[in-house]
């Protein structure tokens, strides 16, 4: 038991600067356009994004961005909706995907389209609003692609060498993949074939992958009719008969944290998650971690996942230009490459794909390749206001509750369904 | 009662605490009476919708399910923390550093806030990488984490807030128990009577005002819960851990409901009045025999 | 009751066990705080940290500004109890001393706040405030709760017993209505005056709801929302950083309970 001596000055040296960071204001905003930014979801993440905004400050004079961190996607979509009620919402934030079209009904959102640039910024249509939404009619460009990921599925390369096993491509392979790799002993799992968080995007996926839609153009909630029960019914199969599922425990995001824990600890062989983790993966994992598409069913289907930076229209004008110029650099090849080689999110620029290609980025690491190879079967959002309450409110709470309570899937989706149209 | 110097002093004096107390209790209680009738997501202009949040938190059950686990909740905290406390304040009843440090060992987690105590039992529970998860998984109970299966959640958060509130319930009986008068003991003890018959005829009769103090407020406290969940379980696993308080702040912040929140809230200020109640008919029952 | 022998030893015991269920789980949350990440997933029973690592305490000032928080906190919850003692004296002496019409209703109304808690007012106390947009600051932490039911009860009560005699005297030598209810029964009434003080500073510098309602970033957040922050992290939780956080939120809470002990104790016993 030694005291390490670095840490402690490092500590000691911390708390005396932590004392007085609060209290001091960053020298480099003075005279500067100011500019906020609340995000969310730490980590590396954080660190990334804290480390770019930095580097934009210190690369021009006219604006300063301040970045705060407020929680994780929900808890800062919370308090965001809440701040624009209260009139302090900052100038930009980003936001899940599901929830751009609400905003925008709402009319909070600044549109993007008559500022600088806006009309070729060169991004990854599959990623951009106009790939991500079907809209019933065109819609102004409200959101910038920030995170964007897709669910994929990785897996222990030691174990599945030493099983001899091919990676799945469809539902079935996947099971067997699964039955295979759970290693027990009496009740007791030391290994489990497969654990995916049991949350909305993996669910639509397995729905897309069943050949289902969620919503109708016209906003009616299908839920995937059959290919949702189909989705709910492969997830209840693996967990209670097959026993070779782990559905990971935690709300929301700490199911996932749990994922992530059991992958590296290697008591979970393969695992769904977003690709946003692969870097993270990589970097603590003690063994090979391959990356492969999610296997697909009637057809290979993913939800497009992440957030969009969106700006506020209720903040003064300054603030939107200065919003705006920090944006369009994060759109640039040189950023996206930056923030998508540092986590695991896809680059959202096409320059910034093919410079990364031509560099043979994608020879060296082919995980980073699975993402952006599985946008061919990516599927849009319907552009509803109601999506995001949806997924909220009426189906999220019940899919713990197929899986976990083993209720009747048929019954729970129709449930679901039926508050989706009184309630939205 | 004397007369004011001046006819007006006495309402200048009660002005601030008025106008603090009516601007911040009284008005918003009938402010979300009046917003309960609305369907309000707070950015788009409120529709009127008459008793349907009513209806509707009636019918799909919403109210009975979070009043469910808010009693359910209540019951293990005010019998845990009551029968814990009263056997603490007996044991601790007497002088000596040792037994004044263990009195500061229980008390002391009723000082520091939910927060702490949440985030500290949250690590200590956790199925993988705390103590006491680990152990219970050991002995068999809790294989999927304690605050993560539905079974176990709630007792989970009963037991961590016994835990913090057992101090102030010991410190109070002790407070009872060093009220009553040695002569009663030794009129007993010379009419032949036992410690166990003295703990029945002289300290139990005797603590009953205590005793009925304590259950109320441990009642309230544990209707109002609302720091543990958020941050130990949000309202899980599959809503089972969702109280009173948590179901409407969930309500206004995550579904952005500020109609329905309001009804729940005139809900539940309907509850706690009926607690009142009870607490006032337990008290005046203590005191006629007190 | 006095016990020899075997009784003594056997209560000796359990009173030790009693002391380790409630002192063991701070002292492991403070050698966790000086556990490393490793330490934490793969020895979790252990309870020695391999090696004292000072690195959650970095990380925890890292990433969030203590001074600024602990600051807030101490000033927000320095004064709400002072503006609620100073409210409850007058009102307080008003209700206890004072004939006047409409003494009754003003008592019910005070009384009928008792039963209202933070959670039943929030919603509507925060859009009134946004609409004039003091959200997010000191004042909407502080001003809901500068007047206090409860302490104006306990200020009544305790004014009943002070006889008249005195405060006529007092105004016979020429002192002022509001010199009476300040310099001359605010003395007297120390203890209740102290006990107030005490359970309201602790109440709110603990208070984690209204905090969380109220702040939108950091300007005047305080310090246990900022640690319950520390635990969305969003890579996996690392208790470490969390157990440091929590030594630090929970550090000046228990050295007021060390040094106003038996005041505090007096004051929960007192309101029986």
């Amino acid at each position: 038991m030694t005291v390490d001596r670095r840490s402690v000055l490092r500590g000691l040296a911390a708390a005396a600067l932590g004392g007085t960071v609060g209290c001091g204001r960053d020298p480099l905003a003075r005279g500067r356009q100011s500019v906020s930014l609340w995000f969310s979801y730490g980590g590396k993440n954080r660190e990334v994004l804290e480390r770019m905004v930095a580097r934009y400050n210190a690369s021009q004079q006219a604006v300063y961005v301040q970045a705060t961190f407020q929680g994780d996607y929900f808890e800062a979509l919370a308090k965001l909706r809440t701040a624009i009620v209260a009139g302090a919402a900052p100038a930009m934030s980003h936001v899940v995907g599901e929830v751009v079209p609400y905003l925008h009904e709402a009319g909070v959102l600044e549109p993007l389209d008559g500022y600088p640039g806006a009309s070729d910024l060169g991004l990854v249509r599959a990623l951009a609003q106009e790939g991500t939404y079907t809209p019933m009619e065109p819609k102004p460009l409200v959101a910038l692609p920030f995170n964007r990921s897709t669910p994929i599925l990785y897996w222990n390369g030691s174990m599945l060498e030493k099983a001899r096993l091919t990676v799945p491509d469809t539902w079935d392979a996947l099971r067997d993949a699964a039955k295979a790799l759970t290693n027990r002993s009496g009740d007791r799992v030391s290994t489990w074939g497969l654990e995916c968080p049991i949350s909305w995007w993996f669910w639509i996926a397995l729905m897309g992958q069943a050949g289902g839609e969620v919503m109708r153009q016209d906003g009616y909630p299908l839920l995937g009719e059959e290919a949702g029960v189909d989705a709910l019914q492969l997830w209840q199969r693996m967990v209670h008969e097959d026993r070779t599922m782990r559905p990971p425990p935690g709300r929301d995001y700490n199911a996932w944290q749990v994922t992530n824990q059991d992958f590296l600890a290697g008591r979970a062989a393969m695992i769904y998650t977003s690709t946003a983790f692969l870097r993270y993966l990589e970097d603590n994992a003690t063994f090979p971690v391959r990356a492969a598409p999610l296997p697909g069913f009637r057809r290979r289907a993913v939800p497009t996942g992440g957030t969009f930076f969106v700006v506020m229209r209720g903040a003064p004008e300054g603030e939107k230009r200065a919003a705006w110029d920090f944006l369009r650099w994060m759109m640039l090849p040189d950023q996206t490459i930056e923030w998508a080689t540092s986590t695991g999110y896809m680059p959202v620029a096409t320059a910034a794909v093919t410079r990364l290609e031509r560099e043979g980025f994608y020879v060296k690491s082919p995980n980073d390749r699975v993402a952006m190879d599985q946008l061919q079967h990516a599927m849009p959002w319907p552009w509803a206001a109601s999506l995001f309450r949806v997924q909220r409110e009426c189906v999220d709470p019940r899919l713990e509750e197929a899986v976990l309570a083993r209720r009747d899937a048929r019954e729970l989706l129709a449930e679901a369904r039926k508050q989706a149209i009184e309630d939205t | 009662m004397l007369r004011p110097r001046h006819r007006l002093h006495p309402y200048l004096f009660l002005a601030p605490t008025l106008a603090v107390l009516g601007l911040f209790f009284l008005f918003p209680l009938a402010l979300a009476a009046y917003r309960s009738v609305f369907r309000w997501d707070l950015l788009t202009p409120p529709r009127y919708v008459g008793l349907a949040h009513y209806e509707r938190l009636f019918a799909s059950g919403e109210i009975t399910r979070a009043l469910g686990t808010t009693v359910s909740y209540a019951i293990v905290v005010v019998i845990g923390s009551m029968v814990l406390g009263l056997l603490l304040a007996l044991a601790v009843n007497r002088t000596g550093r040792f037994v004044a440090f263990v009195r500061s060992c229980v008390f002391s987690a009723y000082v520091v806030s939910w927060v702490s105590v949440a985030l500290l039992w949250m690590w200590m529970l956790d199925a993988d990488a705390g103590l006491v998860g680990r152990a219970c998984k050991a002995i068999g109970i809790g294989e999927s984490g304690l605050l993560t299966s539905p079974e176990t959640a709630l007792y989970a958060l009963a037991g961590v807030t016994v835990w913090k509130i057992t101090g102030f319930s010991m410190v109070v009986f002790l407070a009872g128990l060093q009220d009553i008068p040695e002569e009663l003991y030794e009129a007993a003890s010379l009419d032949g009577a036992g410690p166990l018959s003295r703990f029945a005829h002289v300290t139990w009769p005797s603590l009953r005002p205590t005793t009925a103090f304590v259950g109320t407020t441990s009642l309230i406290v544990s209707f109002q819960a609302f720091d543990i969940v958020r941050v130990m379980t949000q309202g899980g696993p599959t809503h089972s851990t969702t109280v009173f308080v948590y179901a409407i702040y969930e309500h206004v912040f995550m579904n952005l409901r500020a109609g329905r929140a309001s009804a729940m809230v005139v809900v539940f200020f309907g509850v706690l009045l009926l607690l009142t109640l009870i607490q006032l008919w337990a008290w005046r029952l203590g005191r006629k025999s007190g | 009751m006095r016990r020899r022998g075997p009784g003594r030893w056997a209560l000796n015991a359990v009173l030790l066990v009693v002391a380790v269920l409630w002192l063991g789980p701070y002292l492991w949350m403070v050698l966790g705080s000086f556990k490393s990440l490793k330490d934490i997933m793969n020895a979790p029973m252990a309870p020695l940290p391999s090696s004292f690592q000072l690195e959650a305490y970095a990380e925890v000032f890292r990433s969030i500004p203590v001074g600024r928080y602990l600051l807030n906190t101490t000033v927000m919850a320095l004064l709400i109890a002072g503006m609620q003692i100073a409210l409850a004296l007058p009102a307080g002496y008003a209700l206890a001393k004072l004939r006047f019409v409409g003494r009754g209703g003003a008592f019910l109304a005070v009384m009928a706040c008792l039963l209202i808690p933070a959670q039943v007012t929030f919603v509507p106390v925060f859009l009134m405030l946004a609409q004039v947009g003091l959200v997010n600051t000191m004042t909407a932490l502080v001003l809901p709760f500068g007047a206090s039911a409860l302490g104006t009860f306990m200020v009544r009560q305790a004014l009943l017993s002070v006889p008249d005699e005195l405060i006529e005297a007092a105004r016979l030598d020429g002192a002022s209505e509001l010199t009476i209810v300040y310099r001359i029964l605010g003395p007297m009434l120390a203890p209740t005056l102290a006990s107030l003080f005490l359970l309201s500073f602790v109440f709110h510098w603990n208070d984690y709801f209204w905090p969380l309602v109220m702040t939108t970033d950091e300007t005047v957040r305080t310090m246990p929302l900022a640690v319950a922050l520390l635990r969305e992290q969003g890579t996996g939780v690392r208790w470490h950083i969390v157990m440091a956080g929590n030594v630090i939120l929970s550090g000046p809470a228990l050295l007021v309970f060390a040094l106003a002990q038996k005041h505090l104790l007096r004051a929960v016993a007192a309101r029986r």
